[in-house]
């Protein structure tokens, strides 16, 4: 196997493995933050390898152009245009929930185990913040590609 | 023999982490009677235990032998204050407290580095000015969220530490005539305490004498996981050289926040260069 051949291999791969994130994003109401995160990297990750690709100076690579540009789509059409603002919106909703919840059962005192309880609903409201500032940082990226 | 307490302190604390097999969110502990260790008067190791008892993030207590020395362990959670932090944007910095334990061994270094009065700037639940009170010093809580100065204001009965709902970077520090402060900045370099000193410092250094008299003690991190500052001091270099400061004493002491941590907190203590 030559080289372009194990890059463009790789590059199928990680393409598919991209296009099956998007499509369990996309059909899943419950989205959790393992597979969100994973889905974030993963289009990272490929939209990398696509720039870089781009830019080899040898003519071999020429031949993943038009996967590269159907990737790019997929990226651009599917991901940044639906899947991406319909995750920052979950997100942003499933985070105004868990506040509210949390607020309400605030008040009062409690015995020891409910707040230790309690206690892990905070670290899950704190994970889906964090989860929510790194969404945020990919739209800043699109923004700045633009 | 400060120093010796704070290496105890943070030795004791090694111990506790490995024997801790509770679930709350925060905990600590404090000696119950004097020894060798601890070398406290007991009506001030008294006076930390009632702040503690008192105190509501504390749902729970127990005793239990630290190596050689009895400690009382409590055992607390902030995540409602954290909540109204983040709901309101008050602080810059999220409620955090370091150790009683600690904010009595850090007066105590301003009490020997000759300061009258501390000014605890985040005051939080207001535990390091209720320390300067036990230890005979003036004292004030400077606080900008209102549920945690409501929380100070239900632990001033025993000492009354003069607890402020305002915003630290607006406050007329003139009003309290201040003759040798020291201020203890709440917050990390790395998480808004930069911002919060340099706007207590521009304030401080608008008031004529206050600046030469002044201390200050800046709480930094040597953890990876924090941007490092160029000129070091954990965090804190390149604002004490803009200011003209000079670094006079560096302790670490546990907080809550660094009980997983293998490091504690460094606690910068600097004054002005004369």
């Amino acid at each position: 196997m030559t080289f372009s051949d194990a890059i463009s291999q790789m590059f199928d791969s990680e393409s598919q493995k991209l296009q099956n994130l998007i499509d369990t994003a996309n059909s899943k109401t419950d989205i959790n933050i393992h597979e969100i995160v994973e889905t974030y990297y993963q289009v990272m990750n490929v939209s990398s390898m696509a720039t870089m690709l781009k830019q080899q100076p040898d003519s071999e690579p020429n031949s993943l152009l038009p996967k590269i540009k159907e990737t790019e789509k997929m990226i651009s059409e599917k991901f940044d245009s639906i899947i991406h603002p319909k995750i920052l919106a979950k997100i942003s909703a499933s985070i105004q929930e868990m506040t509210k919840n949390l607020q309400s059962g605030n008040s009062g005192e409690k015995p020891k185990e409910q707040i230790e309880s309690n206690a892990k609903l905070f670290e899950e409201l704190r994970q889906t913040m964090s989860t929510k500032e790194f969404v945020e940082q990919y739209e800043k990226g699109i923004s700045h590609d633009q | 023999m400060i120093s010796d307490i704070a290496k105890n302190l943070v030795e004791l604390k090694k111990e506790f982490v490995k024997i801790y097999a509770g679930q709350s969110q925060i905990q600590e502990f404090i000696p119950k009677s004097t020894s060798q260790l601890f070398p406290i008067e007991q009506s001030h190791l008294d006076l930390l235990h009632e702040f503690a008892t008192k105190n509501p993030i504390y749902y729970n207590s127990f005793e239990k032998k630290l190596g050689s020395v009895d400690c009382i362990v409590y055992e607390g959670d902030i995540n409602k204050y954290w909540l109204n932090s983040i709901q309101h944007g008050s602080s810059k910095a999220p409620f955090s407290p370091t150790w009683m334990m600690s904010g009595y061994v850090g007066v105590l270094f301003a009490k020997q580095l000759g300061y009258s009065e501390v000014i605890d700037i985040g005051s939080g639940d207001g535990r390091i000015a209720y320390c300067a009170k036990i230890l005979d010093l003036e004292s004030y809580g400077i606080e900008i969220d209102d549920m945690l100065v409501d929380l100070q204001n239900l632990l001033t009965s025993t000492l009354n530490f003069h607890p402020y709902c305002a915003d630290a970077i607006a406050f007329d520090y003139s009003s309290l005539n201040l003759l040798r402060p020291i201020f203890f900045i709440g917050g990390l370099a790395q998480m808004g305490g930069i911002f919060l000193a340099t706007g207590v410092l521009d304030k401080i250094n608008s008031i004529s004498n206050l600046k030469q008299n002044s201390g200050w003690v800046f709480a930094g991190t040597l953890s990876q996981k924090y941007a490092q500052d160029p000129k070091n001091a954990a965090g804190w270099g390149t604002l004490i050289e803009k200011n003209n400061l000079k670094s006079i004493q560096n302790v670490s002491l546990p907080a809550a926040w660094t009980f997983h941590e293998p490091d504690d907190v460094q606690y910068i203590f600097a004054e002005s260069i004369q």
